[in-house]
């Protein structure tokens, strides 16, 4: 959904995507505005996790207005300035970052301090070299590890003999609060670029079942889909790029990702909205497209998408000179 | 004799012919010694003979070749560069214009009649150049040094520099140093050959040290006929066309715009009924700095910040001569083009439009006339198009006088021919189905996509089948197929008959398959990501368009209410999704089974393990390799260069072919051998002609590295564009510099149209994000030392900052150690101090200059001197600010215990004292103490505790911190919108001692604040008495002695013994005696003499006594003598009796 534009205010509509919209509205220092949250359902309005986010930006930022209605269907954002420095936050259990909703862990993100970011030309991704993973049991027996390592393992070696997985196990308060058990995989290829995958246990008391074979086989296959598509950064990631290609100065970036996942399309619409970016995006052709009628069985790799922009040169505007 | 002669001659030296030497020397004759350097021939002198010289030659060199690296920019000029900024600064009455003028005589070779505004003509194949010439004020100076890239700085050498020279100076040094060259005029006024060489000299070198030492001085030594000669001035213009410029760190960053055309295209009636109705204006000018986005804010110098309501680019009035080989600028290529100025084209006036047509001389050939007709009538097709493209709801006008065309009439116009068209050439089926296949398109294109073919740009191009190989993998980008794509292939097509006639032009027969198909895909990914975005965009269009079509067709009707249904049940279901950033979304996906022999196959190739394709794999690599050694050895690395070149090139030849036609292969692949030429003459030469390789050489690889990245980087800038048809490139890439464009501004004030004036510089600079914002700015700051005031906090301050002037009020304040703002009242002298104003947000390390007063009153002007009062730099940015000032409270015991005092007067409520429990105080004499609580009775009283018992009389303080908030003041200089001749006598908000001064009023001093003579009592001390008790303890020397207590006498000796001898040279000490000895025969001679006189007078008083004492001898004996005779008579009487 495009955004209507009213008073240099950007429109939205939905609880659709909030995330990216804060995120780009705090970037850009441009005010929004989201209608109709939920306006339908039977539980209308922000979320406790929406609004959580909303605190964390509240702290990172200064000078920043939120305004909520008093359903909670719709809310005026007017970001302040990125301030950096240190923050601790508590997650809300309902969507935390990874995490099963119990809480109870502890995440420390570092981020350096930049004064504006480079440009990026990023073409090549090499080839697979080596698998690595952590299999994470938490107040479960700690079988359940090995048996995911084991089914994990048990796909990624039909095709790579360089397969890694390492168990962690936690017991008593260092375990956290919730039970359960997961696995993340990474694949590194010979020009450093990295593809990952994870799979976590159903959480206890919803009822499912999973099996941690299962789950292990889930996660391999789904590292495997991530490698089919290749590019230069996985899927999950391709956002990120894009953000960081728009941001950099006012010099050209060129990456090649795999095809573009929902997410990324979303994103790339918001950043025309709020930076007035467009990306040129091609699909690539292979260079063995013309070897392709020769030998048939080798054809069909993954769309590989080339995408360009020219920066908008952002600069870290709360970084203090002297 | 003959004898000698046969001893002295010596032995011939006989040169070895055979051995060792000889074979040496053979071999060093073989060698030609004449191409040799000293060195090659004669190593060993060169060899190193002391280390620690050697390395002291080594670092002494290293530090020369560092100092002159500098970082490396990426350069950002475009191909087509825009017209270089010249602009003619200088005082008044300095020959600005008539230089102005001979500059365009001897570019151009026509004389034009008046200058106004920026002029820009071609100067060769190469280079275009804008004049413009800067009024005396010193906005204009401001905005000018923001745009200029050279500046001819004029100066009256008969007069010397004058302060605006020295200002604008200030003003470049401060918002980046464009080229200066200066020009001094007026030297004929010099007669005294002797003195004009001094005056000369002395002028050069101020210039040097205001610019740089070496800076370029121009001597134009005089006018003839109201023209400076003709020699003078050529060379001055061979100079500008060869300048190079560095890029500024400013204008690398943002783009900006010279206004040289304004137009007011607000409807005459509106104007009529209400003349100050806010107005819509556009204008035109070349892109400079860097690409200019869409829908970028602007500010526009002397107006304000502004949104562009439109923006679209047109042909260049003043086009660069096409590239063909020549040597020289044809007569006819000599362009002018300065609507301001009236000349070169077309002139709008409010009621008319003149076309020049250049005096009767360019009647002669007929080219020229046609040429003309034919770029004015290009201009206007050309300007219909890219509006159709570009334009959504602006107005324009062909004439000023004409019809406001709106570029909905247009569209609606294409729409009904479109539809017209559709009727009679396709069934009604086929358009259903049409309409129908977009429906189902993923992205969301509905109905409208028919109109938006024709808008878009990326939907020009015909497609074809054959993109669908690459999207079948993916069953969510192809779920538009083949069905939709051949409809569309045919409609497109027949659209393309219809209106872009252009297109097929462009698109020639050679064009291959190919390239087409991947403009195809390319265009369809955008597709799927953008055009939803623009379709919400257009929406108005659609309606409308929408609602035409429904009259049309009944049939449509059905359809379109079905799917905006559909839309809206889609929009619908996505509004209130769960955010996912994964590729599949949160619930389970069905991913292919990749142990499937058929899957598998498909990735076994993305691991190390798989098989590589042919150019990476080391087996083939090693077999090609042996091949090429195979077939001949010498030659080896050139062959495989050069194939892999061959290679590259023919593919680049193909594009090149299709994107321009036939016209530019031979060029390209001219230009492909030239650098094969010279890449391999670069091999070459670093392998032989390197006569200092065996010496030891500084790692530069890292400089080198950063150099050979920013190249890559501006050859990337430049090419990657290149292929992309115009308004897909600029969608992406934004305006590019040089791009003549046509800005429109809704909703400026009408002054801006009526009081226009051309001689001021109209500048549009581009503002990035978050620049449009207004916060809290920090920055360090020095007051101008040839300023003669100091600066007060919070008086009113006009601030040139990025692009804009602006009044505020500022706050000084010192960085303290701890990093507390400590706010000041004045800025210091001769150091920098922070700075904070509310203003707008601007990157870091911006450079800024302070004015007091924009105004140019002359008396004003006389008074300052020098208007700039300060420079600076931007700190920080933020949204709130945190200055201290200093505060000391003060109070007085009212009551004193032991340790423990009441304190009066430091706080006038009990609420006070609660918030400053637990304060530090400190007493006058230094004695520490704490606030404890408030006392009830006196109002604002409180206790203390000192670490020790204080007096009545010492005074309290408490040493505290008062946070200063920065006044949120800030307004734009609108100078451009004041009436004309009065535009430099702007006046924003005015100093309290301005409006006092005014009105005059006189405040009566604070008795307070008066100065008065401070008078000190002396402070009588009790003597020190020492207790009995304490006096026992003492050690003897300490006790107090009895003597002690006869001060008196024991002062005596103490003054003694301080008194210093005074020790008297001989002279002194013969004057002395001399004086001693007059002294002495003088008192012996006043002894004698009082000792005489006492005598004598001892002797007269004895003669005196002895006198006295006869007389009354006589006296008595006298009276006896009386007595004895009265008793005689008395007793006679008796007797008688």
């Amino acid at each position: 959904m495009p955004a209507t534009i009213h008073n240099d205010v950007l429109i939205y509509k939905g609880s659709n995507l909030f995330r990216q919209r804060l995120l780009l509205s705090t970037l850009s220092g441009r005010a929004i505005k989201i209608e109709e949250i939920r306006s339908s359902h039977d539980d209308p309005g922000l979320k406790e996790y929406e609004v959580n986010l909303i605190r964390l930006l509240d702290k990172i930022t200064n000078g920043s207005r939120v305004e909520l209605s008093e359903t909670g269907t719709s809310m005026y954002y007017q970001p302040g300035i990125l301030i950096g420095g240190q923050v601790s936050h508590s997650c809300c259990t309902q969507r935390g970052i990874g995490a099963p909703p119990q809480g109870g862990g502890e995440i420390v993100f570092k981020c350096p301090v930049r004064r504006h970011l480079r440009p990026l030309q990023w073409a090549t991704w090499g080839l697979v070299k080596r698998i690595r993973g952590v299999v994470y049991a938490l107040r479960v027996s700690p079988t359940m590890a090995n048996r995911v390592v084991e089914a994990a393992k048990g796909v990624m070696l039909k095709f790579l003999p360089d397969v890694y997985i390492n168990t962690d196990q936690c017991r008593g308060p260092n375990a956290g609060k919730s039970p359960g058990f997961g696995i993340s995989l990474i694949a590194e290829t010979n020009e450093k670029t990295f593809y990952c995958a994870e799979a976590k246990s159903a959480e206890a008391g919803t009822g499912e079942i999973s099996l941690p074979e299962d789950l292990g086989r889930e996660c391999a296959m789904k590292l495997l889909d991530e490698i089919h598509r290749a590019g230069t950064v996985d899927s999950a990631f391709q956002w990120i790029l894009a953000l960081w290609m728009a941001l950099g100065q006012k010099d050209v970036s060129e990456c090649v990702v795999g095809p573009l996942s929902d997410y990324t399309i979303k994103f790339l619409q918001h950043l025309k909205e709020f930076f007035g970016v467009m990306f040129k995006l091609e699909v690539l052709r292979t260079e063995d497209d013309d070897d392709s009628s020769d030998d048939e069985e080798k054809v069909i790799t993954a769309q590989k998408i080339k995408m360009t922009c020219v920066g908008i040169g952002y600069v870290n505007i709360s970084k203090r000179t002297h | 004799m003959a004898d000698e002669a046969v001893f002295d001659k010596k032995k011939a030296h006989r040169a070895k012919l055979s051995g060792r030497k000889a074979e040496k020397k053979k071999k060093k004759n073989q060698v030609d010694q004449s191409n040799l350097s000293a060195r090659q021939r004669n190593p060993k002198a060169f060899a190193i003979q002391s280390a620690v010289r050697a390395e002291r030659q080594f670092r002494r060199r290293e530090d020369v070749i560092a100092k002159k690296q500098h970082i490396p920019q990426v350069d950002k000029t475009p191909l087509d560069p825009p017209p270089i900024v010249v602009a003619i600064v200088g005082p008044p009455r300095v020959g600005k214009t008539t230089l102005i003028n001979n500059l365009i005589k001897s570019f151009i070779k026509t004389n034009v009649t008046s200058t106004n505004g920026p002029i820009t003509i071609v100067t060769s194949k190469k280079r275009r150049i804008t004049l413009i010439e800067c009024n005396n004020d010193i906005n204009s100076m401001i905005d000018i040094a923001k745009c200029a890239d050279l500046v001819l700085l004029l100066c009256d050498a008969s007069f010397g520099f004058e302060m605006e020279i020295f200002e604008f100076l200030n003003i470049c040094q401060v918002h980046g140093m464009p080229k200066i060259m200066g020009v001094l005029t007026h030297l004929d006024m010099i007669k005294n050959a002797k003195k004009l060489k001094m005056t000369k000299k002395t002028l050069k070198h101020r210039f040097w040290t205001e610019v740089y030492s070496g800076a370029k001085l121009f001597y134009l030594s005089g006018i003839i006929h109201g023209e400076y000669l003709r020699n003078e001035i050529k060379n001055l213009s061979r100079f500008i066309s060869v300048m190079k410029f560095r890029p500024l760190s400013w204008r690398m960053t943002h783009a900006y715009m010279l206004a040289d055309r304004l137009e007011d295209i607000t409807n005459q009636e509106n104007i009529r009924k209400d003349p100050k109705t806010s107005r819509d204006v556009v204008l035109y000018g070349y892109v400079r700095g860097v690409p200019l986005m869409k829908d970028s804010v602007v500010h526009i110098a002397g107006v304000g910040d502004m949104k562009i309501s439109d923006l679209s680019y047109l042909p260049d009035p003043c086009p660069l001569p096409s590239s063909e080989k020549k040597r020289h600028l044809m007569e006819r290529e000599r362009q002018i083009y300065a609507p301001f100025s009236g000349v070169g084209g077309i002139v709008y006036d409010k009621d008319a439009v003149y076309i020049e047509l250049k005096g009767s001389h360019s009647h002669k050939v007929e080219d020229e006339e046609t040429n003309e007709k034919k770029a004015l009538l290009k201009n206007v097709v050309e300007t219909k198009e890219t509006l159709d493209e570009q334009m959504q709801e602006t107005g324009f006008k062909l004439f000023s006088g004409g019809a406001v065309i709106y570029p909905d009439m247009l569209k609606n116009d294409e729409y009904l021919q479109h539809s017209a068209n559709n009727e009679r050439t396709e069934s009604s089926d086929e358009s259903n189905s049409e309409a129908e296949s977009d429906s189902d398109n993923d992205s969301g294109i509905d109905q409208s996509e028919k109109d938006s073919d024709a808008k878009l740009p990326w939907t020009n191009n015909s497609e074809s089948e054959e993109e669908n190989d690459d999207m079948d993998t993916e069953d969510k980008f192809t779920k538009n197929k083949s069905k939709t794509d051949a409809d569309h292939s045919s409609s497109s097509d027949d659209d393309e008959e219809d209106f872009n006639i252009k297109w097929k032009e462009k698109l020639t027969e050679k064009a291959t398959m190919a390239y087409f198909e991947r403009q195809r895909t390319t265009k369809n990914i955008m597709k799927l990501v953008y055009n939803e975005f623009e379709i919400g965009n257009k929406t108005k269009e659609q309606e409308e368009s929408g609602g035409e079509s429904d009259a049309e067709e009944i049939g449509g009707i059905f359809k379109k209410v079905t799917i905006t249904q559909k839309k809206k049940h889609k929009e619908k279901e996505q509004l209130d999704l769960d955010e996912c950033s994964f590729f599949y979304s949160l619930d389970k996906p069905k991913l292919r089974d990749w142990l499937n022999e058929a899957n598998k196959q498909l990735i076994i190739n993305s691991f190390v393990t798989g098989k590589r394709s042919a150019d990476e794999d080391a087996a083939e690599l090693l077999k090609l390799d042996d091949a090429s050694d195979g077939d001949d050895e010498m030659y080896g690395d050139f062959e495989d260069l050069e194939t892999g070149e061959k290679h590259a090139s023919d593919q680049k030849t193909d594009e090149n072919k299709e994107e321009v036609g036939s016209k530019r292969k031979p060029e390209s692949t001219k230009s492909e051998i030239l650098n094969k030429k010279l890449r391999l003459k670069a091999k070459f030469d670093a392998e032989y002609d390197n006569p200092d390789d065996h010496r030891i050489k500084g790692d530069h690889s890292y400089y080198e590295n950063l150099k050979a990245e920013a190249l890559k980087q501006s050859e990337l800038n430049k090419s990657v564009f290149e292929s992309l048809d115009e308004g897909l490139r600029i969608e992406v890439e934004g305006f590019r510099p040089g791009l003549y464009v046509r800005m429109l501004f809704k909703n400026m004030p009408s002054e801006f149209v009526t009081n226009f004036d051309s001689s001021y510089p109209l500048l549009i600079g581009a503002l990035n994000m978050a620049e449009q914002n207004i916060g809290f700015v920090s920055c360090k700051v020095k007051k101008h030392r040839w300023y003669k005031k100091i600066l007060k906090t919070n008086d009113p301050l006009i601030i040139s900052l990025g692009w804009r002037r602006f009044q505020t009020l500022p706050i000084y304040s010192k960085i303290e150690d701890d990093l507390k703002c400590r706010y000041l009242k004045y800025t210091p002298q001769h150091v920098t101090c922070n700075m904070h104003f509310y203003g707008p947000i601007t990157p870091q390390n911006t450079g800024f200059l302070a004015l007091q007063t924009v105004n140019n009153n002359s008396n004003e002007i006389k008074k300052l001197g020098f208007r700039v009062a300060a420079t600076g730099s931007v700190n920080e940015i933020n949204k709130s600010t945190q200055i201290m000032k200093k505060l000391k409270l003060v109070g007085t015991p009212l009551k004193i215990y032991k340790k423990t005092a009441f304190i009066k007067d430091m706080f006038t409520s009990t609420l006070e004292v609660a918030k400053f429990e637990g304060a530090r105080v400190k007493t006058v004499s230094g004695i520490r103490g704490q606030i404890k609580k408030a006392l009830n009775k006196p109002e604002g009283a409180f206790r203390a505790t000192f670490e020790d018992k204080i007096l009545m009389s010492d005074i309290v303080f408490c040493r505290t911190w008062f946070k200063v908030d920065v006044t949120r003041f800030y307004a734009p200089v609108v100078n451009l919108l004041l009436p004309i001749g009065n535009k430099n006598a702007w006046e924003g908000m005015k100093t309290k001692g301005q409006l006092k001064r005014e009105r005059n009023i006189i405040h009566d001093a604070n008795l307070d604040s008066m100065y008065t003579d401070i008078v000190r009592q002396p402070k009588v001390f009790k003597p020190l008495v020492i207790p009995k008790e304490l006096q026992k303890g003492l050690p003897y020397k300490l006790k107090p002695k009895a003597k002690t207590t006869t001060l008196t006498k024991n002062r005596k000796p103490t003054i003694l013994t301080n008194r210093i001898a005074v020790v008297k040279s001989p002279h002194e000490q013969n004057v002395s005696n001399v004086m001693k000895m007059l002294k002495t025969n003088f008192e012996k001679k006043m002894e004698v003499q009082k000792g005489m006189t006492s005598e004598r007078i001892k002797k007269h008083k004895k003669q005196q006594e002895a006198e006295e004492w006869q007389k009354i001898k006589r006296q008595k004996e006298l009276k006896k003598k009386i007595c004895r005779h009265l008793s005689k008579m008395s007793n006679k009487k008796q007797k008688q009796m």
